[in-house]
């Protein structure tokens, strides 16, 4: 094994379990009641996954793609609803866009 | 008042399902990619064991592969994760002054982008947050994250080439897991963070780059959220 893929490893996995791990000891009980840091900390939930739909999603919003896109994202809102199953959600998400990339290339 | 479901090992490894099952493709793409990239199957492995997050793992192996120096490919790395430390605190607001973490040395280790979401919306739904589910809801989607890199490793490179059908929906899950997630936890106040977080998210990416484009928008609707709240 790469001594640089396995040191590079090292230091980000160590990182990753010190981000995940130390605030919930550090910040124990400081953002309980209702002050600015309990707010912010409500808010950051729907901040975080809001800005992952985004990232995850900005890279696919060019032409040859925003049909499979607006279709995959279409699925997903449609089966939530419906069903109100992320797993439901997600599988059926992917393969409309699947399908769709697929459809989009035969034609 | 809580609906008595139960928060037991089992029922976090129950909860873990949709993420295991969203999990394991889109590991099996990195593996896949990995190997593609010219790791070997135990360096890609490696990769998800140690770091264990999705998206900064496809980084990796762009900046492995482009030669970056070891100092820069870590900080780059490192800094796209930072957002993982606003999980803890805001899980553990969510679920009460008598949330336990003596054991979070252990389950805080799973909380990724989508066992926080997960996890955020069970104790939204009444399920009483504990350590023993958070337990096992990360192991659920760890052991899948682990097992689908060891399959794409094992594949090889080329393995979805004449499958571009399946590459395509691989290349989607993530997006739509992360949608489905937000679905999941939404409630009509989140609406202007989420609108602020989504803007802040293209104007930093456009301006500077993706990651910056990531902690932007996380900060930035954390921070509507707060201000929002103060004035009201």
């Amino acid at each position: 094994m790469s001594q640089h893929i396995l040191i590079l490893a090292l230091m980000v996995g160590i990182a990753n379990w010190v981000f995940r791990y130390g605030p919930t000891r550090l910040s124990r009980g400081a953002g309980q009641g209702a002050g600015a840091l309990a707010r912010f900390l409500s808010a950051t939930g729907p901040a975080a996954i809001a800005t992952l739909v985004v990232a995850s999603t900005l890279p696919m919003a060019n032409a040859t793609q925003v049909l499979p896109l607006v279709m995959g994202v279409g699925a997903v809102l449609v089966l939530w609803v419906w069903r109100r199953s992320v797993m439901i959600a997600t599988l059926g998400g992917a393969l409309a866009y699947a399908l769709t990339t697929f459809a989009a290339a035969s034609t | 008042m809580s609906n008595a479901l139960p928060s037991t090992v089992r029922s976090g490894l129950v909860t873990a399902l949709p993420i295991a099952m969203g999990y394991f493709p889109i590991a099996f793409a990195f593996g896949v990619a990995a190997t593609g990239a010219g790791l070997s199957a135990a360096e890609a492995f490696a990769l998800s064991l140690i770091i264990y997050a999705g998206a900064s793992q496809f980084l990796a192996l762009a900046l492995i592969t482009s030669g970056a120096p070891l100092l820069v490919a870590a900080f780059t790395l490192i800094a796209m994760n930072l957002r993982h430390v606003l999980y803890g605190p805001a899980l553990l607001k969510a679920a009460g002054e008598a949330a336990s973490t003596r054991h979070a040395w252990a389950w805080a280790w799973g909380l990724t982008d989508e066992v926080f979401g997960a996890a955020l919306g069970e104790v939204a739904r009444g399920r009483q947050f504990s350590e023993p589910f958070m337990f096992g809801l990360g192991l659920g989607a760890y052991a899948s994250w682990l097992a689908g890199t060891l399959v794409g490793a094992l594949a090889g490179g080329g393995a979805l080439a004449d499958w571009p059908v399946v590459q395509a929906g691989l290349s989607f899950m993530l997006p739509a897991l992360f949608l489905s997630l937000l679905l999941s936890i939404l409630t009509r106040p989140q609406v202007p963070v989420i609108a602020v977080a989504g803007l802040a998210t293209v104007a930093g990416t456009l301006a500077v780059s993706g990651t910056a484009g990531i902690l932007a928008g996380m900060i930035a609707g954390a921070a509507a959220g707060t201000l929002r709240r103060g004035r009201a």
